[in-house]
């Protein structure tokens, strides 16, 4: 495979190159299909390309197609809310999400690419009681797991997001909050561009436009020998046929319709989960802002935007349309805690899909079908797991058994029912 | 806004009923083995086209099944 | 040369009515009718803002809602459209993002630079030191564009409504009006909607016939009875025919509205939008469309300079030279489509001074007016599903592909004359009406018991016959490059840069130079971003492709989406008395609950001591009817139910068919067929519809009735040694005594001689208590009475609270908090009442196969060693000194009965024995021990006090 090291990104060479009028390389090439693949990375999302970065990067397997039937990040990769945190209820998801954030706070670097990662803090809010609880019980799990993350009353939300209404009056009055100092947002576009300039450096291809129309099976016990004890040969594209021993699937959305090429069920159901930004205005909200209750959740980019979402929508739809009641719900609610942005004004809603698992838990590793790995059923969450999880995924098609930071998320879990606990707080969102 | 064909009530918003996922049927829970319960409780079709799902009407009070494409999400006739 | 006012003209404003504003501090006068960016230009003022990378100083570009360069402050109101806001008396208008003024901007020194900022510079540089990125993040938020908001202000009246049009016309000009019109005299109920502040569309700024023509189409739309919102914007179709319309112009204190309509049929005929010309120095003040020059010329009777080049590629071009020279500005035109083309504009201050042809002839001008060609905003055709598909020889993008329910017309469906467009949609108009009256009655139909009245759809409407598209040269750049994306500051040498570096295709170009994803959208600049990339990769626009427009289709305040701020709460009869009397309240849902009336431990020790009130009306309540009731229970619930005796009470818990604990309550066997199940307070809804479900689905069989009479009832619990001493007093009809009125029964009662009540003897608090529920409309009296008869036995009311402390004495568990997302039956210490005996029950295999493991946590009761100390709930409890996690802490009180602290939590199995040793780790990061409680009650395990 060629490898050739990319162009050095810094201010000393952007002005270089200013000042030669001299044009950078590209982040990655476009290439004709091989005919065959040590491994097939279906979905060039983070998941997906993190995965091939680590497999090229940490165990030298470099004859990797990463296939997406759009474009790189075209997917739940370039429609979240760019929110990294790790102040997750459950050791085991703690574990990759604590990982992710690390490997997120040394990307710029690592990949001399800056992802704008703005480690700027994260506040969920409690309304209740009950909700309050809720935030301790994480907080006192992550001091255990060694994550920044503490329970602080009104008046200290106050002063670090001073548009809050904290007042007892409050529709929702605002109780206390579960702050995570090492949370922020980052530009999830650029992850994307970082892990595909970084993988492309090391031999991987990027194949876009080029849809998974099929997998290609045998020995299973299902129709066309897909299914449980068989073993995957390759798959059918767009444009046309290509082997590999080993086909993974990092989609989100379509995980489902995937799984089902190789004769894999998954316990996932496909949701909308909603999005939001406003027009620029001058920076006023220093940290994130997240009320699980209300299902909303705001940070404001270095550009001025407040960036919204809210829970996955009611009915299950692989419709990337959107809603109007989404926008009213959000804009009731973000109201209610922040009355002074009324005048600002919602400038574009969009849509993603999100796998939905029973607890809100994803499904990793190895499955029935040998050599078929799934990283998928992320729900809300699969951004900011990303890193992590491509490395375990990498760590795990490499050695063919799931890697131990993987286990608890397999897919036997739900005919073994041995559910991972993260549904306790599933409703704190984001 | 959907607008959901209520057999009882007509078409009317969404915003009146509660979606109860695409339908199942329920294994007899006296022979049915941990595996095929979990397959119950757990596995989805999660079909990209005609899905059959059961709704509940908040005004009628009325469960009812529904035929629905989930990709482009219009309904098909209301079931009883 | 600054723009000026006319000595006359200006179709839609009215100079007998000047209006004072400010601008910049400064007071101007215009006239009603005026833009901001009118009533400036009048006043000779060319600059509205500075750029948003270099900060050059920016003028009129179209002169309408889109303009990219005009957008200002009013009041604590940022980013207004001033090309499209009206003034008004006293508005303080200011621009945006300048320091320290307009005219001498500081941060204008980025254009000295701009060679190395090119698009996504930021990816390339400040990765280090690592740490110092912090510090360049809040340098380049200081570049934030925008203006700013006032935190502290208070939204203004927002309101909603609904509306349910046969036909929805989105855009006002001619083919609108046509539209509308020609539906309504079909029959239809037509609402017509208009984003600018008067119908009539580019007839508006037309000659004085097509103005005249304008007003004659809008007064026939009032006279066939179409409703007519000016000023409004059809923001978005979503699924269902669902239409969003943001209304601006609200009378009174309203500020703006949003309407929601389910439109039957949907008519788009927004119009076209003129893209700007790319070259070198389109960004220069005095450079703009030819739309943006006729406004300011018929509208506003401005003349916005004295010498114009032309650039004209169509009839508008041609028809703005014609204005510009009626109105005295030395016009010189250049004609696209004879291939001649401007290459240049230069100036000095950021102004055109001079415009050079491709021949190298360079005009001296200080207007240049560019008129290159068409966007079709075909937004809510996207949002209905079309794609649309690129037509070269229109140099534009049409509809392909639309659902039977949206009919476009006007520039969307073609080109022509304005009498074929009148045609066109009129056709359009009746199809219009036909599909939408077929609708209207196919909804009616659906629906069993409405009534009819719905007029007929007439017969002869068909599909309208196709507009003609005008030949158009495709003029999107010329050989120099400039600007497409204004609001961003985006060039074409930006995007060829990008598509070399891989971002070679329209969406990835589009993040990566952030082209289109301005305040405006993409109306003026998707179309050039896509033929700037074709024409770097060599390929056609239709191949390259366009993006999806996404809505809204134009911003919409966040206050206008809240509509009116109320959150709704739910409160009981008894509410009035509790605010009366030093009541803290609690958010419980949708409801407000007595918290405490001062203080807590009082509350509950008063329930030891006497007898005490609570309030508990939120308290789920389902009046069970029919033959079948047991078997539902017996369903639902983990125990067996077909042997309760009438009178008799029995608890329950229920799971969900994954074996997790769903929610607990009593039921109360009242008659024959006719029981009462409780729920908890959040269950109320869900329960009664879980019920519904099994019943519907999978019971149909069963006779049962189900109706929920949670709020049909004030309930209150009357606690305490001295509460059936209590009630003695004030209830007649029931035999009190522990023979006749045992614990676990049930009586219908008189209370303070309200009929028609009903009694529990139940004892959440471990006391002996009643629950009382009596007929909503007399709560209150009730709950006096019983204060009133009680005082010389000390009663007291008591809150939430108190109860909270009272069943954590009695080591009652609640659902959701003491149990979690993965709590089953079998974890919850209710191992005696699952029984597994049975045929069926929800989640029964769950239960059976749970009952033989021995890996699940447990429910506990646990006692610190050091009973002054309350363990903060969620604490951990944790294996020793290391950092395992064995379990948490769920629930923790002071007792003021045991004075000492009472807990209950979850703790792995090994450690669930009565005795076992355990280590709470406190917030504070201290260790200290604790033992799982003898009983799962502190006080009273025997229940001695239950059955006095």
């Amino acid at each position: 495979m060629a490898r050739k090291k990319p162009a050095r990104y810094s201010a000393f060479d952007l002005v270089k190159r200013g000042l030669k009028n001299e044009e950078w390389p590209r982040l990655w090439d476009h290439h004709d299909l091989n005919k065959s693949y040590d491994a097939i990375i279906i979905g060039g999302g983070v998941h997906g390309l993190a995965t091939a970065y680590y497999l090229a990067k940490d165990h030298g397997i470099t004859n990797v197609a990463v296939m997406d039937k759009g474009y790189l990040g075209g997917g739940g990769s370039g429609r979240n809310t760019a929110i990294v945190r790790s102040n997750y209820l459950t050791p085991e998801g703690i574990n990759f999400y604590n990982r992710s954030l690390e490997l997120y706070g040394s990307m710029a670097t690592d990949h001399n690419l800056n992802v704008m990662f703005s480690e700027r803090g994260h506040l969920t809010l409690a309304h209740s009681d009950a909700s309050l609880r809720t935030m301790r019980w994480r907080a006192e799990v992550n001091k255990l797991q060694n994550i920044n993350s503490l329970v602080i009353g009104p008046d200290e939300v106050k002063k670090i997001v001073p548009s809050l209404d904290i007042s007892r009056d409050a529709a929702h009055p605002i109780e206390g909050a579960l702050f995570h100092p090492p949370g922020g947002i980052i530009r999830h576009d650029a992850v994307v561009w970082a892990y595909a300039r970084s993988a492309a450096a090391m031999g991987t291809q990027m194949h876009q436009k080029t849809e998974v129309l099929d997998i290609i099976c045998e020995g299973g016990s299902g129709p066309d020998g897909k299914g449980p004890g068989g073993k995957v040969t390759g798959v059918r594209t767009n444009r046309g046929d290509v082997s590999a021993p080993v086909v993974v699937n990092c989609t989100a959305g379509w995980a489902t319709l995937i799984s089902d090429m190789a004769g894999v069920k998954l316990p996932i159901t496909t949701f909308t989960l909603q999005a939001a930004v406003t027009e620029p205005v001058k920076v006023f909200l220093p940290a994130v802002v997240v009320s699980g209750s209300l299902h909303c959740y705001v940070s404001q980019t270095d550009r001025g935007e407040l960036v919204f979402g809210a829970a996955v929508d009611p009915v299950s739809t692989y419709s990337m349309r959107g809603t109007f009641e989404f926008t009213e719900n959000l804009a009731g609610h973000i109201l209610d805690l922040m009355p002074g942005v009324a005048k600002m004004r919602l400038l574009r809603q969009w849509a993603g899909l999100c796998d939905m698992t029973p607890d809100y838990s994803p499904v990793m590793g190895v499955t029935p079908v040998e050599g078929f790995y799934v990283d998928v059923g992320w729900g809300t969450y699969g951004f900011k797991a990303g890193p992590g999880s491509g490395e375990a995924m990498a760590n795990t098609i490499s050695s063919g058994r799931n890697a131990d930071i993987i286990a608890p998320f397999d897919l036997a879990r739900f005919a073994e029912d041995r559910l991972v606990g993260e549904k306790g707080a599933a409703a704190v969102g984001h | 806004m959907l607008l959901v064909p209520c057999p009882n009530c007509g078409p009317r918003d969404a915003s009146d009923f509660k979606f109860g996922g695409e339908s199942s049927s329920r294994p007899d829970p006296r022979t049915a083995t941990p595996e095929q319960w979990r397959d119950y409780v757990h596995l989805k079709t999660n079909v990209a086209g005609n899905q059959k799902e059961t709704w509940y009407c908040r005004g009628c009070r009325t469960y009812f099944s529904l035929h629905r494409d989930t990709v482009t999400n219009i309904f098909g006739a209301p079931q009883s | 040369m600054s723009p000026s006012r006319l000595p006359s003209g200006g179709a839609v404003i009215d100079r007998s009515r000047p209006i004072k504003f400010k601008w910049n501090g400064k007071s101007f006068t215009g006239f009603e009718g005026d833009t901001i960016v009118s009533a400036l230009a009048a006043n000779g003022v060319d600059v509205f803002s500075r750029s948003m990378k270099y900060h050059r100083r920016r003028g009129i570009l179209t002169g309408d809602f889109w303009d990219p360069n005009c957008f200002v402050q009013v009041g604590d109101e940022p980013n207004v459209r001033a090309g499209h806001r009206l003034i008004s008396a006293g508005i303080e208008v200011s621009a945006q993002n300048v320091w320290p003024s307009l005219e001498r901007d500081v941060k204008a020194a980025n254009g000295l630079v701009g060679r190395f900022l090119t698009a996504g510079f930021y990816y390339k540089t400040f990765m280090k030191p690592a740490t110092l990125w912090p510090k360049y993040e809040k340098i380049l938020a200081t570049f934030a564009p925008g203006g700013a908001i006032d935190i502290e202000s208070t939204p203004g009246r927002y309101d909603k409504r609904y509306s349910h049009p046969d036909v929805l016309v989105a855009g006002g000009g001619p083919a609108g009006m046509a539209a509308a019109i020609a539906a309504a005299e079909a029959g239809a109920d037509v609402m017509l909607v208009e984003h600018n502040h008067q119908l009539g569309g580019h007839l508006l700024w037309g000659s004085a016939e097509d103005q005249k023509r304008a007003a004659s189409l809008g007064a026939r739309c009032i006279e066939v009875g179409v409703e007519v919102l000016t000023d409004s914007t059809v923001t978005g179709r979503y699924d269902g025919s669902w239409v969003a319309i943001n209304q601006r112009n609200v009378a009174g204190e309203t500020i703006e509205r949003v309407v929601k309509a389910r439109a039957k049929c949907l008519v788009i005929a927004p119009g076209l939008i003129e893209r700007p010309y790319i070259f070198e120095g389109n960004d220069r003040v005095g450079v703009m469309t030819s739309g943006a020059a006729r406004r300011m010329l018929n509208m506003y009777g401005i003349k916005p300079g004295q010498k114009a080049v032309v650039f004209t590629a169509n009839a508008a071009g041609d028809a703005a030279a014609a204005d510009l020279a009626d109105a005295g500005v030395e016009v010189t035109t250049v004609d696209g489509r004879t291939g001649a083309d401007v290459v240049r504009a230069s100036g000095s201050g950021d102004r055109v001074e001079q415009v050079e042809l491709a021949d190298g002839t360079v005009y001296e001008a200080d207007l240049l007016v560019t008129a290159v060609g068409w966007t079709a905003p075909t937004s809510l055709a996207n949002m209905s599903g079309d794609r649309p598909s690129y037509d070269p020889s229109a140099a534009r993008f049409f509809c392909t592909s639309l659902p039977d329910d949206v009919l476009p017309t006007g520039g969307l469906a073609g080109d022509g004359s304005l009498e074929e467009n009148l045609t066109h949609a009129s056709a359009t108009g009746r199809l219009a009406a036909r599909r939408g009256l077929t609708m209207r009655n196919q909804m009616r139909s659906m629906t069993p018991r409405a009534s009819t009245g719905v007029p007929a759809p007439i017969k002869d409407a068909s599909e309208p016959a196709p507009l003609p598209r005008a030949n158009h040269p495709e003029l999107f750049r010329s050989t120099t490059h400039g600007l497409v994306d204004f609001s961003e500051d985006v060039g074409s040498k930006d995007l060829w840069a990008a598509a070399a570096e891989g971002f070679d295709s329209v969406e990835l170009v589009k993040r990566f130079t952030t082209a289109t994803m301005g305040p405006s959208q993409g109306k003026l600049e998707t179309v050039n971003t896509v033929a700037v990339l074709a024409e770097y990769l060599g390929q056609s626009i239709e191949e390259v492709g366009t993006t999806v427009w996404r809505p809204p289709y134009a911003p919409v305040s966040l206050g206008a989406l809240a509509g009116k701020n109320s959150t709704p709460h739910r409160i009981s009869s008894i509410h009035v008395w509790n605010k009366a009397n030093n009541c803290k309240f609690i958010h419980a849902g949708a409801w407000l609950r007595p918290d405490h009336y001062g203080n807590a431990q009082a509350e509950a020790k008063n329930v030891r001591d006497n007898v005490g009130i609570i309030d508990v009306t939120p308290l789920g309540k389902l009046d069970l009817q029919g033959p079948n009731v047991p078997d539902l229970l017996e369903l639902l619930y983990v125990n067996k139910w077909r042997k309760l005796d009438i009178g008799k009470v029995r608890y329950g818990v229920m799971v969900g068919e994954d074996g997790v604990v769903l929610d607990d309550g009593v039921t109360a066997r009242l008659g024959e067929e006719h029981y009462m199940m409780t729920t908890t307070s959040s269950g109320a809804a869900s329960i009664w519809e879980w019920a519904e479900n099994w019943l519907q689905t999978e019971r149909p069989d069963w006779d049962v009735r189900i109706v929920p009479v949670t709020t049909s009832y004030t309930s209150i619990n009357v606690a305490g040694p001295k509460s059936r001493e209590l009630l003695l007093k004030i209830c007649e009809d029931v035999d009190l005594s522990n023979e006749a009125f045992g614990y676990m029964s049930a009586r219908p009662a008189t209370v303070a001689g309200v009929a028609e009540s009903l009694m529990l003897r139940i004892g959440f608090t471990g006391e002996l208590s009643y629950e009382v529920h009596v007929p909503a409309a007399h709560g209150l009296k009730v709950w006096e009475a019983l204060l009133d008869a009680g005082k010389d036995l000390g009663v007291k009311p008591f809150g939430l609270e108190a109860q909270r402390i009272l069943r954590l004495e009695k080591g009652h568990f609640i659902v959701g908090q003491d149990t979690d997302g993965l709590t089953r039956g079998a974890s919850a210490g209710l191992g005696g009442l699952i029984k597994l005996d049975k045929d069926d029950g929800v989640g029964l295999p769950e239960l059976r196969w749970a009952a033989d493991r021995t890996d699940l946590a447990q429910v506990v009761s646990i006692a610190l060693d050091d009973g002054m100390i309350v363990p903060e709930e969620a604490s951990q409890l944790v294996d020793g000194e290391t950092n395992t996690i064995v379990g948490r802490i769920t629930s923790s009180r002071m007792s003021p009965n045991l004075g000492r602290s009472v807990c209950m939590g979850q703790v792995i199995p090994e450690l669930a024995a009565p005795g076992s040793k355990l280590t709470v780790l406190l917030t504070d990061g201290r260790r200290v021990p604790a033992k799982i409680h003898t009983d799962h009650a502190f006080i009273d395990p025997e229940g001695a006090r239950l059955r006095a």
